[in-house]
């Protein structure tokens, strides 16, 4: 089935299956690998995307779905002049990764977590990430990481 | 020599090479790979624990134009991973199995098919006849039917260590504590599963194996032997890897597989991904063990005696390389941990069952023996009156001890113990938590207990230390490649691999300052056997002492190089170069007189200008062995809160203090040890690997088997005691450590709160709630 | 972990859902948030041959006060439900419901349809005696929550019916408690606690193939009895299944707790 949606911006088509998945076909018809599966079954996040603004788990919607939608990756965080975002530069300088695989989704998480929670506290963080599991870091830096975006945020430049 | 260079970059938290490309979304994962004409793998497995294989039908699915593979196809390969030791029953793997199927989950065939879906839809037309077999689940129940021929009583090793005079000492003792403690199995479950991809190049009778594994030049070195290749032409990548912990240091029958399959595929490029259920079912298991143990104290609370029986489920296989003796052997030679102790038995034995194979996951053992261990001197500290603290100090190995030889003959080289727990103590101010716990009781209020462990990592394990397994190879050493280019940049061709541990930063800071170069003026490829020489990768906490050891010696042998010609070019005793951040001067003189790059280019493009009796190029490879390991010490200790109506717990604060040596990155050494207590508190609360009597998997899912989120995992407070070992760069090994103490720490917490003793892991609220009631039944 | 092959349909109204539904004879199924539906389906235990998408059905997303009511779309995301200010049971119920980005996607009418007997939504449904209006191929009817849970996932809809919206009444005052293990898990327990007039209702969730009134613990409450007295009456009325988290008595134990704990918040003496 034929499948228009916008992804990151720039226009996308893809020609699928019904029974191909939004993360398959984000990672292998359109070659945004950086969208991860971690799980196929909704539970650890890392293929975490935003669809229309919201977050969403990309193994649990069919890319025919998406017809239509707004698609937001990972890859469509940096602004158009290649500059991190304000939380990719968060998570490297607060060692909120460690090999990397839940980083997408944590990131994609985080980005929503801060424009509907400005200025979270730890404890809201905490609560709003459990949706994402990271096996490497303990999540002390990635709490560390969401918060000093957050505060970043806040303060006026 | 150079001197000391003014701005170099370890013990620096410098910006991870690894991170830009990974928060981009650009990783370079397994997974990601896409090939021309790739063809996609799914793994038929077996839906029962234990059975004959009675048919095998392939009919329909090759009907559909897919291709199948089953056991028969691959028969006379076989996974047997060896040991010496006397008792050990070596036994063999087969790549799909045949004849029998051994464990629920066990790949039985192979689709290869346009995509993965197809793959999937082909392995539901493949049709397998099974004629059930009685399954053994429990390592400490007798078999009615042996998981292999060979080993009747399904024991596939036992060993006994002795010292002393155990039952003299235990007939002298004031004082025996008793229990029997049960583990929890559990896995490493790296947020990235398995994957590969194989392809075989006919003509030149090649093999290129893409592999998210811990271990490439094993893999390239067990590949070439299982399909008899020669060594140079199997290439193993491992390019990102997702996490491994101990799960992907292993050899498996997919792996080989793929292998084979593409060998039978000539140019088709075949990739496999592992998906999570296939993960929790057939990736290996660990800690599935029990530990019979009785100590025997004087009355003052001195350690005198350790009588242990401990048996491991070992699973279905013995693991490949590793053995079934991976964890048993673990078990036993670690158990008396950073305390002396004279007199000691320890029978250890690994006992298969058609259970998931076990294999290494970080720490190995050691987070369950340590729980065992501590739990001896909880026990010991009730009956005797003392502080949980206090008998811990009485019996751990100080400085002066130092070099202690432990009963299993392991030499500690540390004693550091008591100033990390010194240290973890103040950092949780032990006497206001124990002013807390004293008001709430008298208040009434929520019970909260203190949690107390300390416990000896063995890093770095050299030729030496690394004996253990008699495994028919040694893990002692690794190489590196060190070259300076033409324009002055280094390029680093390390054998080490990384799944998270951010060993490109650090082999860079290593060899940047070892030469005098800026970081980033150095990059690092790793994970590439073609690449790199050789690195046996990452196991044992070992790659910072030995991959980094190799990495310093490399990096100086090639600055010996540069400075040689330097010295050539500018007519200066080598003596008196010094070479700072890219630029090299004299001793004495304020300006530099030349850069790397000049000389990098003579050495290249500039043969005209190249001193006498100077080679071209400015490259070195080198070995480093450390021979011995170096002790890692750590201490933890938490205050942690019951709930007593649920069970449940809340860690109210969690230290850990370790002693990593020189920390080369702090931020990635506090990341290794705050991720590795999440693991260990994952362990100890909520993860666990549960089959049903007929050895079917209960928990298959992520909704089943729970690994700890942000919301579950307290704040940590992580502390350092800084002792050099005795290596080039004066490091230990991180990467295991935190994973010891939770069990000990969380369930010692429950004891000291609720005085009930907690003997099964992991401490669940319904574990927590039970025992309480039965205090309350009793009282 | 991939999904068999299916059709796809996406109709733009209830009648050619239903209609759609019908052609497939049983084998069709919709496909709401698809937050339950798709990982049995990635697993291969589930296997539609047609899957109606009823994502893009108008008029079912939103909330609405009905008088003492609130109606509430059957593709209303249980984000929505959180946000709403006007059934704060609802609202507390939902915030419960797995993580946000499950949240966003998963629906009322998915929730009460799939009928997982801890989830926390048809708790809510049973507690405030929920009327579920379910459109079939003989026109709408409207059916009363309790009627709707019929055992362990299942429902009294037929295969050719879809849930357009519920009427959740609210109450004058409830408690809601919830025993999970990790945050955003299923409930072990659930325990909700309605008033309607002078009558306090407990349901539990969690204890049995669907959700249930605490009948006994709710006689004790009518006669005057304490939190703590109609929490024992639950535990000892409910039939619980030991699992890998707990025996028999520790899920009796549980109920109890997380009634008692409803009650207070609901405000009735301990
Ligand atoms: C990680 C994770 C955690 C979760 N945690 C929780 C939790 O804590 N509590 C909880 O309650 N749920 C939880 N869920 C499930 C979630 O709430 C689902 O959204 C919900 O159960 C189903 O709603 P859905 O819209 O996604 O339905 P779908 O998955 O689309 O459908 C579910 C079933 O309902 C049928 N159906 C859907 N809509 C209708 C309709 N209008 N009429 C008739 N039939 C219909 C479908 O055919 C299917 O059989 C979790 C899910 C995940 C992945
Ligand atoms: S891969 Fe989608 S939630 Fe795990
Ligand atoms: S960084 Fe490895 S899983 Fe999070």
């Amino acid at each position: 089935m034929d499948v228009h949606l916008i992804v990151n911006g720039e226009r996308a088509h893809v020609d699928v299956e019904p029974r191909r998945t939004l993360a398959d076909a984000l990672r292998e018809d359109l070659g945004l690998t950086g969208t991860h599966l971690g799980c196929e079954h909704g539970v650890c996040g890392a293929c975490t995307v935003l669809v229309d603004g919201a977050p969403a788990r990309a193994c649990l919607m069919f890319a025919v779905q998406a017809d239509g939608a707004e698609v937001t990756t990972v890859e469509g965080l940096q602004d158009g002049d290649g500059a991190l975002h304000p939380l990719q530069e968060a998570f490297v300088a607060h060692h909120g990764l460690q090999c990397g695989f839940c980083t997408p989704g944590m990131l994609m998480t985080a980005a929503h977590l801060l424009d509907t929670h400005p200025g979270a506290d730890r404890e809201t963080i905490r609560a709003e990430m459990a949706g994402n599991i990271c096996r490497c870091t303990g999540y002390q830096g990635i709490v560390d990481a969401v918060e000093a975006a957050g505060n970043a945020r806040d303060t006026p430049a | 020599m150079s001197g000391e260079p003014t701005t170099g970059s370890l013990g620096r938290s410098v910006r991870r090479k690894e991170d830009q490309r990974l928060v981009t979304g650009h990783g370079r994962f397994v997974t990601d790979l896409e090939l021309p004409r790739m063809r996609h793998v799914a793994f038929l497995r077996s839906p029962v624990a234990h059975a004959r294989i009675t048919g095998v039908d392939t009919s329909e699915a090759v009907g559909t134009g897919v291709r199948v593979f089953t056991g028969a196809d691959f028969a006379d390969v076989e996974l047997r991973a060896q040991s010496a030791l006397p008792s050990y029953v070596e036994t063999g793997q087969p790549v799909f199995a045949h004849g029998k199927v051994r464990f629920a989950g066990e790949p039985v065939a192979a689709v290869v098919a346009a995509d993965r879906y197809r793959a999937e839809d082909g392995c539901e037309l493949v049709e397998i006849d099974y004629d059930p077999l009685p399954p053994t689940v429990c390592a400490w129940e007798p078999p009615e039917e042996p998981v292999h021929a060979e080993a009747p009583d399904n024991v596939l090793l036992e060993r006994t260590f002795t010292a002393g005079e155990v039952d003299e000492t235990f007939a002298g003792a004031a004082v025996v504590v008793e229990r029997d403690l049960v583990t929890n199995r559990h896995s490493g479950n790296p947020m990235e599963c398995r994957a590969g991809v194989a392809v075989w190049d006919a003509a030149d009778r090649r093999l290129t194996f893409w592999n998210g594994t811990q271990v490439p030049h094993i893999v390239r070195n067990m590949i070439a032997e299982l399909m008899d290749l020669p060594e140079g032409n199997v290439r193993v990548i491992a390019p990102d890897v997702g996490g491994g912990f101990g799960v992907k240091a292993v050899l498996y029958p997919e792996d080989v597989a793929l292998c084979l399959m593409a060998r039978a595929m000539p140019g088709v490029p075949l990739k496999w991904t592992e998906d999570r259920a296939e993960h929790l079912l057939a990736a290996t298991h660990a800690r599935d063990h029990r530990y019979r143990m009785r100590a025997a104290f004087d009355g003052d609370g001195t350690l005198l005696g350790i009588d242990a029986d401990v048996t491991c489920n070992v699973g279905a296989y013995s693991v490949y390389p590793w053995t079934a003796g991976i964890e048993p052997l673990m078990a036993g030679g670690l158990l008396s941990g950073p305390y002396r102790l004279a007199h000691y038995r320890a029978t250890v034995r690994g006992v298969a069952t058609n259970t998931a194979p076990s294999g290494p996951y970080r720490g190995v053992a050691r987070p369950a023996s340590v729980y065992a261990m501590e739990a001896m001197f909880d026990s010991a500290a009730a009956r005797l009156g003392l502080d949980a603290v206090e008998i811990r100090r009485r019996n751990v190995i100080m400085p002066e001890d130092v070099p202690y030889k432990m009963p299993s003959r392991l030499v500690d080289d540390s004693g550091h113990y008591a100033e990390c727990l010194d240290k973890a103590l103040d950092l949780i101010d032990y006497p206001s938590v124990r002013a807390e716990q004293e008001r709430r009781r008298a208040a009434g209020e929520a019970p909260i207990g203190i949690g107390v462990a300390l416990y000896n990592e063995l890093t770095g394990l050299g030729r030496a230390a690394s004996a253990g397994p008699r495994m028919p190879f040694r893990t002692g050493h690794d190489a590196c490649t060190v070259r300076i280019n033409a324009d002055g940049r280094v390029t680093v061709f390390s054998g080490v691999t990384s799944q998270g541990q951010g060993l490109e930063t650090t082999v860079a800071q290593i060899v940047a300052d070892g030469i005098g170069v800026t970081y980033d003026d150095v990059d690092v490829r790793i994970g590439d056997t073609d690449a790199s020489l050789w690195g046996f990768g990452a196991f044992s906490s070992r790659q910072a002492v030995i991959g980094g050891g190799a990495a310093h010696r490399t990096a100086q042998a090639v600055q010996a190089k540069l400075l040689d010609l330097a010295a050539g070019l500018l007519e200066a005793s080598v003596d008196d170069l010094r070479v700072v951040d890219g630029r090299i001067s004299v001793v004495g003189e304020a300006e530099p007189r030349i850069s790397v790059a000049e000389v990098a280019r003579v050495a290249y493009l500039e043969s005209h200008r190249l001193p006498e009796g100077i080679e071209p190029g400015l490259e070195a490879t080198r070995f480093y062995d450390p021979i011995r390991g170096a002790f890692a010490a750590g201490a933890q200790v938490a205050a942690v809160e019951v709930d007593r109506t649920t069970g449940e717990l809340t860690i109210l604060s969690y230290v850990c203090v370790e002693d990593a040596g020189r920390a080369m990155h702090p931020q990635i050494v506090d990341g290794q040890i705050a991720g590795s207590i999440a693991q260990g508190i994952g362990g100890a609360l909520y993860e666990h690997l549960v089959y049903d009597t007929d050895g079917n998997l209960s928990t298959g899912t992520l909704l089943d088997y729970l690994m700890p989120t942000s919301a579950e995992i307290p704040e940590m407070v992580i502390g350092h005691v800084s002792r050099p070992a005795a290596n080039p760069l004066g490091v230990r090994g991180v990467g295991e450590g935190g994973t010891l103490g939770p069990n000990a720490v969380l369930a010692g917490a429950v004891h000291d709160a609720l005085g009930i003793e907690i003997d099964t892991l992991p401490v669940s609220p319904s574990r927590v709630w039970e025992a309480l009631h039965a205090q309350e039944v009793r009282a | 972990m991939k999904c068999a092959p299916f059709d796809y349909v996406r109709p733009a109204g209830v009648g050619e859902v239903v209609t759609t539904l019908r052609q497939a004879g049983g084998d069709g199924k919709i496909l709401a948030g698809g937050q339950s539906l798709v990982p049995v389906m990635a697993m291969r235990m589930a296997r539609p041959s047609v899957l109606v998408d009823v994502n893009r059905v108008p008029g079912l997303s939103s909330v609405e006060t009905d008088g003492d009511a609130v109606r509430v779309g059957a593709l209303a995301r249980h984000a929505l439900l959180q946000a709403q200010p006007d059934h704060p049971l609802l609202a507390e119920a939902a915030s419960w419901i797995g993580h946000t980005a499950i949240r966003t996607r998963g629906t009322t009418g998915g929730s009460l349809a799939h009928a997982d007997p801890s989830a926390e939504l048809p708790v809510v449904a049973v507690a405030t005696g929920a009327t579920v209006s379910v459109a079939g191929p003989d026109g709408v009817r409207e059916l009363d929550a309790a009627e709707l849970f019929t055992g362990m996932m299942t429902t009294s809809l037929a295969d050719d019916e879809m849930i357009t919206s519920v009427r959740f009444p609210r109450p004058s005052r409830w408690g809601f408690a919830e025993f999970a293990r990790r945050h955003g898990d299923f409930a072990l327990v659930t325990a909700v606690v309605t008033e309607f007039g002078d009558e306090l209702r407990v349901t539990l969730g969690g204890v049995s193939a669907a959700p249930m009134r605490a009948h006994a613990a709710e006689e004790v409450l009518a006669g005057g009895g304490s939190a703590r007295d109609a929490a024992r009456a639950a535990s000892e009325e409910i039939e619980p299944t030991a699992d890998l988290h707990g025996s028999v008595p520790f899920r009796r134990a549980m109920a109890a707790e997380m009634v008692r704990r409803a009650l207070v918040r609901t405000g009735v003496e301990e």
